[in-house]
């Protein structure tokens, strides 16, 4: 039964992979351009998933790794914006850099203004895509190892992620000469790679995105399976037992939650590429705390079911945009959802798909076993 | 030849003044099932938690072989061969009875070193034989959560086959176990006797009687005596401070 299971849960993946790869041959340019970027909040609902429901680290500054993710590829957009060479110099320059600029400074990067120089290497593409995965990456191992070393656990580790979302976000926004500030990076240039270019309303963007996202599920719901995600569902339930089973706790929490970072820093990447802007809103309160929802929803205890359910909010969202009556009640209505589904649905739609294929095989398996018994009652007869 | 298995040299720990373990000398045998009886409050518990690195000594040493011990971390502890079952019975109570069970056996302590899809045969072998002996195979695919007490309790010793520790230390494991159920314990027990060495505490008296040779008294966290069951029954400051006039029961 446990193997029927298993089988039953990769058909759903496999599934799912299927049809987000197959929506392009089904969807207009600007649909597309919109599931793509549902297909990146699902992949943050992967990340919250595997924290959250796998590790039972609730993570309330999740957006602080989507935000670094998306600053630093929103960094190497904007310089290979037409506008950053339209500024009177050889070589890119932002355009707010100008607005900010210490009077009498040179129009380059290395002297504009104070740190103007940090933006230098981002003129490599692969620059800002490796600061992407590696940025969050670190940021989330320095405060890991903090946190998880010092046995910090459930509603501290909370708020403390929740303070340094917020931090870093005022950091960003005070930081206007470098970052833009509330305006965030917006007029940005199209990532190339080589000869590909990642037009945001192409399909090769697209695919980008939704082979992510598979790549993502598929090495995600692996993890879950080796030994150590075991373990780590173990630390989750009851980490002193754990401790004394011989397990060194505070490593697993780690590398889980920098795994969840990266995830998280990634799909930060893929928005601004897809969306085409970054911008201090990502390390808003509201939005991380909106992910948890989606990852409530759909099932915080399956990577896919907090996949599916952050896609799922998205499209009711979108549609309930398009009636004007409905827009203002919008925020009601989800947190009403988020209320329903922990007071009644605490797995979520997983949860629930996982207890209904439980009854139904367990009353498949009876009956099976029913007629075998039949059988070996006919025998003696034959 | 005999040879110690554990070695407790002065241990004592003091909360704010307050002496929970004072100055406790015990040696354990390869081998030896030994009881600790005690009062509530006498200090059982603390001793376990001294000796598993839950809480850090403020005097003595310990020895497991020939290995100093004092002062490790917990994890350490564990991988130098010393299990722990709690008072209060503590499982995975998310994961199944089996998955308990491979996670105890797994035998790596880092998050690299465990990152494979892949099982050892001989953890494997380890899991087949808890389930056989706790007989907790038909429960093997049902959450830990849904245990009664009893078969919680079972599974918990279960897990300390699969970690195969050296050492067992077992903090009541009858604690709100019913007259049948005690029994099946005990035979737990005997079948892990000699395999590994044991340290049990326990209250319950019938148990007691079935499993112990060599009996260890604590009394306001110091040992007040040692012996096997009849010169603890017959000494005098035992009766005093812990049984009563009646004798043991
Ligand atoms: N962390 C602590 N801080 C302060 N006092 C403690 C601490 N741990 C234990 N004690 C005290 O130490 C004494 C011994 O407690 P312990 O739990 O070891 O007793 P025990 O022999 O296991 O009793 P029981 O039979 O009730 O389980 C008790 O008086 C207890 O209140
Ligand atoms: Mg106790």
């Amino acid at each position: 039964m446990q193997a029927t299971k298993l089988r039953l849960n990769l058909a759903v993946y496999l599934i799912f992979i299927a049809c987000i790869l197959l929506a392009p041959m089904f969807l207009e340019e600007f649909a597309l351009n919109r599931l793509a970027k549902f297909l990146v909040f699902g992949m943050l609902g992967v990340a919250i998933a595997l924290s959250w429901g796998y590790a039972g680290i609730l993570n309330l500054g999740q957006g602080l790794f989507f935000g670094l993710g998306a600053y630093m590829l929103g960094m190497s957009l904007k310089l290979a914006s037409p506008t950053s060479m339209a500024q009177g110099s050889d070589t890119p320059v932002p355009d707010f850099m100008l607005w900010n600029a210490e009077p009498g400074s040179k129009t380059d990067l290395c002297c504009i203004n104070g740190g103007s120089w940090l933006w230098i290497p981002f003129q490599s593409h692969w620059f800002g895509i490796l600061m992407g995965m590696a940025l969050p990456t670190l940021v989330a191992f320095g405060l890991g190892t903090v946190v998880f070393r010092k046995r910090i656990a459930g509603v501290f580790v909370s708020v403390i992620t929740l303070a340094c979302v917020l931090l870093v976000r005022l950091l960003i926004v005070d930081a206007q000469p470098l970052t833009n500030g509330w305006n965030g990076l917006t007029d940005l240039g199209v990532l190339t790679i080589g000869e590909t270019e990642f037009d945001p309303y192409s399909a090769t963007t697209y695919y980008l995105v939704a082979i992510s996202l598979s790549v993502t599920l598929i090495l995600g719901r692996l993890l879950t399976e080796t030994r150590s995600g075991m373990i780590l569902q173990a630390i989750r339930d009851d980490y002193n037992r754990a401790r004394y089973l011989g397990f060194e706790v505070s490593s697993f929490q780690v590398f889980f939650f920098c795994a969840s970072a990266l995830i998280a820093g990634y799909a930060g990447m893929l928005y601004v590429i897809v969306a085409e802007f970054a911008s201090p809103s990502f390390m808003e309160l509201s939005f991380s705390i909106t992910m948890v929802v989606w990852a409530a929803v759909g099932g915080r205890g399956s990577l896919i079911g907090a996949c599916i359910g952050a896609l799922l909010i998205n499209v009711i969202e979108t549609s309930v945009s398009e009636t004007p009556a409905l827009v203002e009640a919008w925020k009601v209505i989800i947190g009403l959802i988020f209320v329903l589904v922990v007071l009644f649905m605490p797995q979520g739609i997983a949860g629930l798909a996982s207890s209904v294929t439980d009854r139904a095989l367990e009353r498949f398996s009876g009956r099976a076993a029913r007629l075998r018994q039949a059988d070996s009652q006919h025998q003696p007869a034959e | 030849m005999t040879v110690a298995a554990l070695t407790l040299d002065g241990l004592g720990v003091a909360f704010a003044g307050f002496k929970a373990v004072d100055g406790v000398s015990i040696i354990i045998e390869e081998g030896e099932l030994r009881v600790v009886l005690g009062a509530n409050g006498a200090g059982k518990t603390t001793l376990m938690d001294l000796i598993s690195g839950k809480t850090r000594n403020t005097s003595g040493r310990v020895f497991l072989y020939d290995t100093d011990i004092t002062h490790w971390q917990e994890h350490q502890i564990a991988r130098a061969g010393i299990g722990r079952k709690f008072q209060i019975p503590s499982v995975f109570r998310e994961l199944s009875v089996r998955r308990n069970l491979e996670v105890a056996s797994f035998e790596t302590p880092g998050v690299f070193s465990n990152l494979s899809l892949r099982q050892t045969a001989a953890s494997k072998r380890r899991v087949e034989e808890a389930l056989e002996l706790t007989g907790l195979g038909p429960q093997a695919d049902r959450l830990a959560g849904g245990l009664s007490h009893g078969q919680t309790q079972w599974l918990e010793l279960g897990m300390l086959i699969t970690q195969n520790p050296k050492i067992l230390l077992l903090d009541e494991p009858t604690a709100g176990m019913t007259q049948a159920e005690t029994h099946k314990t005990t035979e737990i027990l005997n079948a892990l006797r000699g395999k590994h060495t044991i340290i049990v505490v326990e209250h319950d008296m019938a148990f007691v009687r079935e499993v112990a040779r060599r009996i260890t008294v604590m009394h306001l966290g110091q040992v007040l005596a040692e012996g096997d069951i009849k010169t603890i029954e017959k000494d005098e400051r035992v009766k005093q401070a812990y049984l009563g006039s009646k004798g043991i029961m």
